[in-house]
């Protein structure tokens, strides 16, 4: 009785899976074309385009993201009061659908009466578009994302700093390092680990972004904010280019891995 | 005793210092965090015009609730937030179910490949839910259940269950398993146990499992905007992205108001089951 069940419950779960990845595996295979998708795409300027714009997101939200999570999970780890309020607070934006953000940040930075244009006004700038120019849109973007992904990332690292052992700190700082120099040679070794995990959550985050885009620039102005996971999207259902999607599919898929096995090697060593 | 009181002062002087300089940082980082919320929160209770004023206002000098009313007056907003609340709770069942079986699976049966096998259920969480429409579409056109809530519940719940059950197969490996033991020889069965024992001591991953899954279907989109064509079958997530094309000239407060009670019923859960949702979130993904 328990084995079937327990077949069961792992059977609804692997036909789940394998339903998820034999099929596009079928579409590209449909007629067998080899890597002809493939070669097509590594020569579509669009596509080039759309892999150097999300290098350049993933690449911009994760340096971002990492060193805000630091900054914040030492703030929150010395925190003796309100520590549970304080996280809990940082985690809404987890909770807040990618549309909504989208809402919010475009509300921000959209018209010259924006709350941007206002807040750089203070400084003596004149009010500028914001998502009519592909660099800043870029930025937005980037904003937007770190802002959603972030907070998980603060708590990752918070559990690791509370995993490491308080003695080892206070025996640190009674051999006279503070400062930057327990941070360097003590804490961040320490923290190594859990800011791999962190690492790893920004990028596949990061690089499979769609709702943020999608709702708040929609790829544009151009193609400026096109990233892979919305250019597969338009290729598969404005052009009707499944296998084509499908190529992006496996590539993303690849890239996902890779940097999560080399995150991983990273912040062992 | 003069003497030494200058050093101490000076040291507290400094931890003072110190304490604002590591407190500064997170006080910034709540500002940015609450900020576009707040002011989304602001605008959705001011007339338009207001919108348009200089300098803008934090607290809206002419308080209206009329964006609210427009949103709930909106045509088919009723529906969309049943579809929303009926896709929540069916998917989160379904899912609990699946990754409570499987991961007791995990946790308690030596089975070939377990490890590799536990491990691949991660792999879907590696994929864009985006770039899963694809291959989904086919098999779904094929079924011919697109445009239906089974389609939507489907694939929501086998969206959630990957991370469920590796949540919590951390949760049930951790509950000592001579409990389950001596329940079996006073002759307690599968369902039992389950119900009896695993169960409530699984009860904090359990939590944070409901609410992830539970808040997973609630924002989705993807899912919902390439499956679905029939304006019946529309999410709140999916009618607040339309808004944007369909209004024409920007209606930013009803936007912002509408998007304000997409966000409230959720974070409203979370909030109340913070605690537990935060540490099982943390664990599960350490371990």
């Amino acid at each position: 009785m328990a084995f079937v069940f327990g077949i069961l419950g792992y059977g609804v779960v692997r036909a789940f899976i394998t339903s998820l990845y034999q099929v596009d595996m079928l579409m590209v295979d449909q007629p067998f074309v080899g890597l002809r998708n493939y070669i097509e795409l590594v020569n579509n300027p669009r596509f080039v385009n759309s892999f150097q714009r999300s290098l350049v997101f993933v690449g911009a939200s994760v340096t971002l993201g990492t060193m805000i999570a630091v900054f914040v999970a030492l703030s929150i780890y010395r925190l003796n009061r309100f520590k549970g309020t304080v996280q809990a607070l940082i985690l809404i934006p987890y909770m807040v659908s990618g549309i909504s953000t989208a809402v919010s940040w475009r509300f921000m930075f959209t018209g010259t009466g924006s709350l941007a244009n206002v807040v750089i006004g203070l400084f003596g700038f004149e009010p500028m578009s914001w998502l009519g120019d592909p660099n800043r849109a870029m930025a937005v973007v980037v904003l937007a994302n770190v802002w959603m992904i972030t907070p998980f990332s603060v708590l990752i690292v918070v559990a690791g700093l509370e995993a490491v052992d308080p003695q080892l700190f206070d025996a640190a700082a009674v051999d006279g390092a503070s400062g930057f120099s327990l941070f360097r040679y003590l804490t961040l070794p320490l923290i190594a680990p859990m800011m791999g995990v962190s690492f790893i959550w920004l990028s596949f985050a990061s690089f499979n972004m769609f709702d943020i885009i999608l709702a708040t620039t929609g790829g544009g102005p151009g193609n400026a904010t096109d990233l892979m996971a919305v250019y597969l999207y338009r290729l598969a259902f404005h052009r009707l280019d499944f296998s084509g999607a499908s190529a992006v599919m496996i590539m993303l898929l690849i890239i996902n891995v890779s940097v999560s096995i080399l995150s991983l090697r990273l912040s062992r060593t | 005793m003069a003497t030494n009181r200058r050093p101490v002062r000076r040291a507290r002087a400094m931890r003072v210092f110190r304490d604002a300089l590591l407190t500064l940082p997170l006080l910034i980082f709540l500002v940015w965090t609450l900020l576009p919320l707040t002011w989304s929160l602001s605008a959705s209770f001011k007339p338009v015009l207001e919108l348009y004023m200089r300098p803008p206002t934090l607290f809206p000098r002419e308080f209206t609730w009329a964006n609210y009313q427009a949103v709930f007056a909106f045509p088919g907003f009723p529906r969309f937030f049943l579809n929303s609340v009926l896709l929540a709770v069916g998917s989160t069942l379904m899912a609990i179910t699946v990754s409570t079986l499987a991961a007791y699976a995990f946790a308690r049966y030596a089975f070939p490949f377990r490890h590799l096998l536990l491990l691949s259920v991660l792999v879907p969480r590696i994929i864009p839910r985006a770039a899963l429409v694809v291959p989904l579409y086919g098999l779904f056109a094929n079924l011919g259940i697109l445009d239906t809530y089974t389609v939507l519940l489907v694939s929501y719940t086998a969206t959630a269950v990957p991370l469920a059950t590796w949540i919590l197969t951390g949760f049930i490996k951790g509950i000592p398993e001579s409990l389950e033991e001596s329940a079996r020889i006073d002759g307690a069965n599968l369902f039992h146990v389950l119900y009896y024992i695993v169960l409530p001591m699984a009860w904090p991953g359990l939590v944070t499992v409901i609410v992830v899954a539970a808040v997973q279907s609630w924002n989705e989109f993807p899912f919902v905007l390439s499956f679905t064509n029939d304006a019946t079958m529309r999410t709140l997530p999916y009618q607040l992205y339309l808004l944007r094309d369909s209004l024409g000239i920007q209606d930013w407060s009803l936007i912002n108001a509408f998007s304000i009670v997409t966000i409230v019923p959720i974070v409203t859960v979370f909030l109340i089951f913070q605690r537990r949702v935060i540490s099982g979130l943390v664990g599960g993904s350490i371990k």
